[in-house]
């Protein structure tokens, strides 16, 4: 997969965790609002440039609850 | 105008470090948006904002950031994990150094709820005050909740042996650590399972700030529900923390003032501070034990700097009220702990209370000795 990604997030907690843990691993990530088309209801999400299968190996390292990802357009 | 000594510190620090200042003057300029409601710069900008507080809480308390809630107070922090624990009914232990914001919401339970409560006498003795709590435990016991120090005396409870106890009888242990956290090195690496505490005293962060923080291993009801920027399409409440317990717009403008009260802390050291207070306690101590008719209400238990004192029969309000007259800041009369002044036998008189902080001298206690002796 190329381009840029949305990993979903449960919380906004849980994504500036998640953005400050990938930060110290050396990965860039923002955080964004989940589309209405990805998510039910208000969100956040992670806007990755990488792989999000190894981004969402690294969350669930960290034991970092979050949803699936979307790539972004 | 007279400048006023502010002797009232376990009340809420005053002064405030200028850190502390210049953060809340920048949080109400710079920091308008509502964090974890939207994806526009303000909000953003205002969660990292808040995300970077609550991340030096959880490093202060060995916690993880996602369990720290903030709470207006150290008073809500404990009634939602009261009445979050105890919801569903059982029976719950305290001691008989309680404040009322640990007092009133389990007797507001025993009522309405049907939830049983024990109170545990505090000795002299740690062992025997611990043995205390255990002989109270039941089948039916599902938290102890206790001050760690009395904001009457400054006793400190051994709560790191009470934690033990509830760990080892499966039972959740709460802690009101209003006084202590800032003072002693407290934290969820002693054991306990919920940490209430103000925000506003020896944290020197603004009134209106409160901590909740938690090791996870009990869920909690919610007393309270309503938004809180994530799940929302659900009726139920979100079901993770923090937001769980974090309804409606938080402070944000005292969260960041607070955010630089934990830094104040975290420079100058829990330990340093604890020794310069209790420094000056030992000061006024010394100056004012010779004083006709003086009782001091201090053992040779570790206490955290609070020195509660009366003059004869007179009445303690009286007696802040002349000192006050004299630029002098302390508290009279029972300092919301009923059940402590019933324990110490001081319900009708109250006490004088002196609880320095940071930025009390030696000079100040000099002054406030002369005006205790000139009374």
């Amino acid at each position: 997969m190329m381009g840029k990604y949305l990993i979903a997030m449960t919380s906004i907690t849980y994504a500036m965790k998640a953005k400050s843990l990938l930060n110290d691993s050396r990965i860039y990530c923002e955080i964004q609002r989940t589309p209405e088309n990805i998510g039910s209801g208000c969100g956040y999400s992670l806007r990755i440039h990488d792989e999000p299968d190894k981004i969402i190996a690294l969350l669930d390292g960290f034991n970092i609850p979050h949803k699936d990802a979307y790539e972004y357009k | 105008m007279k400048q006023i000594i502010n002797f009232d510190n376990s009340a809420t620090s005053f002064p405030k470090p200028p850190g502390v200042r210049s953060a809340v003057s920048e949080a109400v300029s710079r920091y308008g948006g509502n964090p974890g409601r939207s994806g526009h710069k303000l909000s953003m900008r205002v969660s990292q904002k808040i995300f970077n507080v609550r991340n030096r809480a959880a490093e202060m308390f060995a916690a993880q950031p996602e369990n720290v809630a903030f709470t207006p107070n150290c008073t809500f922090a404990v009634n939602m994990a009261v009445k979050g624990i105890m919801q569903y009914g059982g029976h719950m232990i305290i001691s008989d150094y309680e404040h009322n914001a640990v007092s009133r919401p389990v007797y507001a339970l025993s009522q309405m709820r049907g939830v049983e409560y024990s109170i545990a006498h505090v000795t002299d003795s740690d062992e025997e005050t611990v043995r205390n709590f255990e002989r109270l435990i039941k089948a039916n016991t599902k938290c102890i909740c206790c001050t760690a120090a009395s904001n009457v005396t400054g006793r400190i409870l051994p709560y790191r042996q009470i934690a033990q106890l509830c760990k080892s009888k499966g039972i959740c242990f709460i802690a009101d650590c209003a006084q202590a956290c800032g003072l002693l090195d407290i934290s969820l690496d002693d054991g306990i399972n919920f940490i209430c505490t103000s925000g506003h005293k020896s944290l020197y962060g603004p009134t209106g700030t409160g901590l909740l923080i938690t090791d996870g291993e009990y869920a909690l009801s919610t007393i309270i529900e309503g938004g809180t920027g994530a799940t929302s399409s659900e009726l139920a409440q979100t079901p993770f923390l923090p937001e769980r317990l974090e309804s409606g717009t938080i402070n944000t403008v005292g969260i960041i003032g607070l955010g630089e009260g934990l830094n104040f802390v975290r420079t100058k050291t829990v330990n340093r501070i604890f020794t310069h207070e209790s420094q000056l306690c030992s000061q006024f101590i010394e100056g004012i034990k010779n004083v006709p008719g003086i009782k001091i209400y201090r053992s040779d238990c570790k206490h955290v700097p609070i020195v509660s004192f009366n003059i004869g029969d007179e009445n303690s309000q009286q007696v802040a009220s002349w000192l006050s007259d004299r630029g002098f800041a302390l508290r009279g009369g029972l300092q919301c702990a009923a059940l402590a002044h019933n324990t110490l036998g001081t319900i009708s008189q109250g006490t004088v209370r002196f609880s320095p902080s940071a930025f009390n001298s030696r000079q100040q206690v000099h002054a406030l000795i002369d005006a205790v002796r000139a009374y």
